[in-house]
């Protein structure tokens, strides 16, 4: 019984936290600059998320997701502008618009493996950032794009960072449970035979290659939300978000956090966005701290703050011999042995 | 080293100030400067600082009913930081006006913040052409290309340069450099014959130089910052092309002719700034620009943020007592022949600058004024 | 003023002398562009040299550990600043400059192992050797220390170009028949087979070049046999961070543009060029770092040089799909 309530219990906690806790603290200081930066969390957060899911589950190391962040925020801006389309409609058609990229991506370099992998999305995020740099007519290239229409749903204007916190939140918290129940399921369970082994997972029967874009679509449809979430939280957008550095944070939030774990990687992303921020008062020397930071927390946590293994050993020593059992549902919700 | 200084007198200053100012009980007037104080923009941002605090000094200085304070953060030219930056200061009720960001890119995304929250920004920098457009808050103080392009096309017409290749910058900045001298240069009967863009930060221009070769062209006028526009000179006289350059003012700095030495001799260029110009501001300007910094002559850019300060405290100054936001906002937009150290300076109805360019051209390791 | 006469301007241009003398093909009055496209290869080549010089030492990095080394870029920066203290204090020859930088790169390769990769490798079983957490704890690792060193640089010294001493820049233009090259460009393909070639021979016929290719090919099975794996592994970063702080020095002068961010596109071609030429081999990486180069100056050629990347970019592409292990790479068992 209590196996059936945790993770009910797990979901009610973070609903509160997001949706209560953390509006009713920031409510109670009154700056919107604290919604700002927890937007700019959230959205950080939902693009961990979404690389997790790549680099993290399915093993593939990618060093071009900001590219799909851009494509999702190129859309989501375009449609918003010259097809005057409301958030409604633009935050899935820039998710459609970001996996449709990512399987465009995906089909030519699903045969790589490892490194190789590696810089031919590295190499593809590259030509996508100059494409949305140089394509001048359509991109408008370096002049960026403004978003005058602001977060509108159902007629509602939510450009508040108030409001706007509760439409981000919502959002992310929406998709985080999607990939969670993707990564927590035979479906997660046969990504992770790639990232082990996919020559064997071949052997035992998986389709590696259409996991492979499968899981590729499904990290740019997320990527691509959180694209048109900063498009329209933002109200103006230029290529210099999406470059190359950009990629190179989110792989650091997923690492940092944890590889293959999903609250690793988002305690990730809050912490690289956050620190930061926290740090403004020491003036030029943030960023050597922040280098620091994550040096350090690597250097004592190798494995991350909350790296699959380690949360693995957690629960095995919270379940004690449960999990050893055949079909114990806490063993089964964690699903990987 | 510089910078060290800087903090510790920062540190002192605040120490001081927190004690000055319980004992002369003097009401204080906080604004906002976001710039890029770290990150590959940082010398800019640097520079910016720099200025921005001989103006304060000298104005805290000079006996006025209040104090200022500037609360500068670091956006290192990133818009996520810009945004969050510009949030913070919007919250703090004493921040009246806002001055930055350096990049067009980061200044316009700031700019839906003050845009909505109804905050004064001026920009020394923005060049993007629809930054002033975003609503009535938004200030710039540099000369836009609309002005500058055409005014270097009838200065080359005047040459007697009939083909001429264009190549900028890939930034809004560069954009506008191209579209607007090459709308001229139409009007005027000539050609463009070559127009092309090259990204910041670019190691080898020699294959565009060597496109532009085979275009063989009268002049070429270019749109970059000093450290790309050292690179181009020089690597020009590599391949031995001697085909005059012209170039706007953003190239304008001392440091251009420290990277390219000889091989910057004889580059035209506009400049709203010239150290050697003898009216006293300039030359006081100039002068603590030295002692404070250590460096050479100031360029364009410390030139433009100074002014830029300057305006902003004239204007909180026009709405004493108490200052608010609106106030600023139509302080600044009442600016009217504002004698500044980039000249004088007008806000139009449009909240652009029109200023008086010079002629300048690089002669003997100096830039010095010239008529034609 | 000079301006005002703009055909007495062209008469004295170097290059345009050339287009005068030879026309035909293309009808009297267009001049035919070989020159032109002999001067786009040329200045490919010296764009590729420049690859090749940052590519060496991180391939040879690459190859022992089998993690990318993300700092290397900051040791091509360390290397070149170090060089301009070196200048602008003593004002030495250029070679007593190399000497000293390449005395700095290793110093430096040693203490970034000691920081950045040698504590990962607390744990030497199979397991963990395999495992690709601790592998891509190293690349934070590195990232970390690059960030840290980035941003110190640029507090010591400030983000802008450094101003480099005008009369020490390797840029002395050098005409080859219709070609302009210069100086430098001869003195990095100088250092880059010296480079190449001496790492050939240390890799070849040296003890310590033999572990080094031992620890590269199983790390495990190199310790059974009782190679010292962890002195090789110093001894490579040594080496390969020499020659990435000899190509910062040499790159900077050469183009005269030494600033915190340097080595941040050179290490990113660099990574391509070592991919594509299959990781293992350090002749194909220069290899590729060169085809790189040529492909940039060639693209300047057909299409504006704001999208020469793209066609660099579409090449390793290209080159991934029908060599998914690299050029030269295909020898080599999966990683």
């Amino acid at each position: 019984m209590s196996d059936r309530l945790r993770p009910l219990l797990v979901v009610a906690a973070v609903l509160v936290l997001v949706l209560g806790v953390v509006p009713a603290v920031l409510g109670a200081f009154d700056r919107s600059y604290l919604y700002q930066v927890a937007n700019l969390a959230l959205i950080f957060v939902l693009l961990a998320a979404s690389m997790h899911l790549v680099t993290g589950v399915a093993g593939l190391l990618q060093l071009g997701h900001a590219a799909f962040y851009g494509v999702g925020a190129y859309t989501a801006a375009l449609l918003a502008t010259d097809a005057g389309l409301s958030f409604g409609w633009t935050l899935p058609l820039a998710g459609l618009g970001a996996a449709f990229v990512a399987v465009l991506v995906a089909l030519p370099t699903m045969r790589l493996v490892s490194i190789y992998f590696a810089v031919a999305t590295l190499g593809i995020g590259q030509m996508l950032y100059l494409v949305m740099l140089n394509w001048v007519p359509v991109t408008k290239g370096p002049n960026g794009i403004l978003i005058t229409s602001g977060l509108t749903l159902f007629g509602y204007d939510l450009s508040r960072p108030a409001s706007a916190y509760f439409v981000v939140a919502v959002v992310t918290l929406a998709s985080l449970w999607v990939i969670h129940r993707l990564s927590h399921s035979y479906y997660g369970n046969a990504l992770r035979s790639l990232r082990e082994d996919d020559q064997c997972a071949d052997a035992m029967g998986l389709d590696t290659v259409r996991l492979k874009i499968e899981s590729f679509a499904v990290s740019g449809f997320f990527a691509g939300i959180a694209g048109a979430l900063w498009a329209h939280t933002a109200g103006y957008i230029s290529p210099a978000d999406f470059s190359f550095p950009q990629s190179i944070l989110i792989l650091a939030m997923v690492v940092v956090g944890g590889l293959g774990s999903l609250p690793g990687a988002v305690i990730g992303a809050l912490v690289l966005i956050l620190l930061p921020e926290v740090l403004r008062p020491v003036g030029d020397f943030r960023n050597i701290i922040v280098g620091g930071v994550l040096f350090f927390s690597i250097l004592l946590m190798p494995k991350g703050i909350i790296g699959e293994v380690s949360a693995l050993d957690l629960v095995r020593r919270q379940l004690g011999g449960a999990w050893r059992g055949e079909g114990t549902k806490a063993g089964s919700e964690v699903g990987w042995r | 080293m510089n910078r060290r200084d800087l903090l510790i007198g920062a540190g002192l200053a605040a120490l001081v100030a927190s004690g000055g100012a319980a004992l002369a009980q003097q009401p204080v007037v906080k604004i906002g400067y976001q710039l890029p104080l770290t990150g590959n923009t940082a010398q800019y941002g640097q520079d910016f600082k720099n200025a921005a605090e001989i103006a304060l000094a000298k104005f805290n200085a000079s006996g006025k009913p209040f104090k200022v304070e500037i609360v500068f953060e670091d956006s290192r030219s990133d818009a996520k930081e810009g945004i969050a930056i510009a949030r913070k200061f919007v919250d703090d009720k004493q921040i009246v006006g806002v001055l930055g960001d350096f990049t067009s890119g980061v200044s316009m995304a700031s700019a839906q913040v003050y845009k909505s929250a109804g905050m004064p920004q001026l920009s020394q920098t923005a060049s993007h052409p629809d930054y002033a457009k975003i609503s009535e808050w938004q200030f710039r103080n540099i000369t836009t290309q609309a002005q500058e392009g055409p005014y270097n096309a009838d200065w080359m017409a005047d040459q007697g340069f009939k083909k001429i290749a264009v190549i900028a910058e890939q930034t809004d900045w560069g954009q506008t450099v191209v579209s607007n001298f090459a709308d001229e240069v139409k009007t005027k009967g000539g050609e463009v014959v070559f127009s092309e863009f090259f990204n910041r930060g670019l190691a080898d221009f020699r294959p565009i130089i060597t496109k532009i070769a085979r275009e063989k062209p009268d002049a070429i006028y270019t749109g970059f910052f000093y450290e790309d526009g050292a690179q181009f000179l020089k690597q020009m006289k590599q391949l031995g092309l001697t085909i005059p350059v012209y170039s706007t003012s953003a190239a304008y700095n001392q440091k251009l002719i420290e990277l390219a030495g000889a091989d910057a001799e004889g580059m035209h260029l506009t400049a709203t700034f010239l150290p050697s110009n003898p009216a006293p501001q300039v030359q006081e300007f100039v002068a603590a620009w030295k002692e404070k910094t250590g460096q050479a002559e100031p360029g364009q850019f410390p030139a433009q943020a100074y002014d830029a300060v300057n305006i902003m405290l004239a204007a909180l100054e026009k709405a004493w007592p108490e200052p608010t936001r609106e106030k600023v906002r139509d302080a600044l937009a009442a600016t009217k022949d504002f004698p500044g150290v980039t000249g004088d300076t007008t806000f139009d109805a449009d909240r652009e600058p029109a200023k008086k360019l010079t002629k300048a051209v690089v002669k003997g390791g100096q830039f010095v004024a010239v008529s034609n | 003023m000079a301006g005002t006469n703009p055909a007495m301007t062209l008469e004295s241009v170097g290059l345009e002398n050339h287009w005068h003398e030879s026309r035909g093909l293309f009808g009297p009055n267009l001049p035919v562009p070989m020159d032109y496209y002999l001067q786009q290869l040329a200045i490919g080549l010296s764009l590729g040299m420049v690859y090749a010089l940052m590519a060496i030492g991180f391939t040879l990095i690459f190859g022992v550990l089998n993690v990318v080394n993300f700092a290397h870029g900051e040791v091509y920066t360390v290397g070149a600043f170090a060089g301009l203290v070196v200048i602008s204090a003593f004002a030495p020859p250029l070679i007593v400059v190399l000497l000293v930088v390449v005395a700095v790169g290793a110093l430096a390769g040693v203490g970034l192992e000691r920081i950045a990769f040698k504590p990962f490798r607390r744990f030497s079983d199979e397991a963990s050797l395999k495992s690709r957490a601790m592998r891509e704890a190293t690349l934070m690792s590195s990232l970390a220390v690059s960030i840290v060193v980035r941003e110190a640089v640029e507090i010591g010294f400030g983000s802008q170009f450094q101003t480099v001493p005008l009369d020490r820049l390797l840029n002395s233009p050098i005409s080859l028949g219709p070609v302009t090259i210069v100086s430098g460009d001869v003195i990095i393909l100088v250092v880059a087979a010296l480079m190449l070639g001496g790492l050939q021979y240390v890799l070849k016929r040296t003890n310590v070049g033999l572990s080094i290719r031992a620890v590269s090919s199983n790390p495990l099975g190199a310790k059974y046999v009782g190679i010292n794996t962890d002195r090789t592994i110093i001894w490579t970063f040594a080496v390969g961070s020499m020659m990435g702080a000899a190509a910062g020095i040499l790159v900077g002068l050469y183009y005269g543009a030494i600033f915190p961010s340097m080595g941040f596109i050179p290490g990113i071609k660099a990574f391509v060029a070592m991919v594509m030429g299959g990781l293992s081999s350090i002749p194909g990486a220069v290899i590729c770092a060169l085809i790189l180069g040529f492909s940039e100056s060639i693209a300047t050629i057909f299409v504006p040089s704001v999208w020469a990347d793209m066609v660099a970019y579409g090449f390793l592409i290209v080159t991934l799909i029908f060599f998914p292990r690299g050029i030269f790479g295909g020898a080599r068992d999966r990683v």
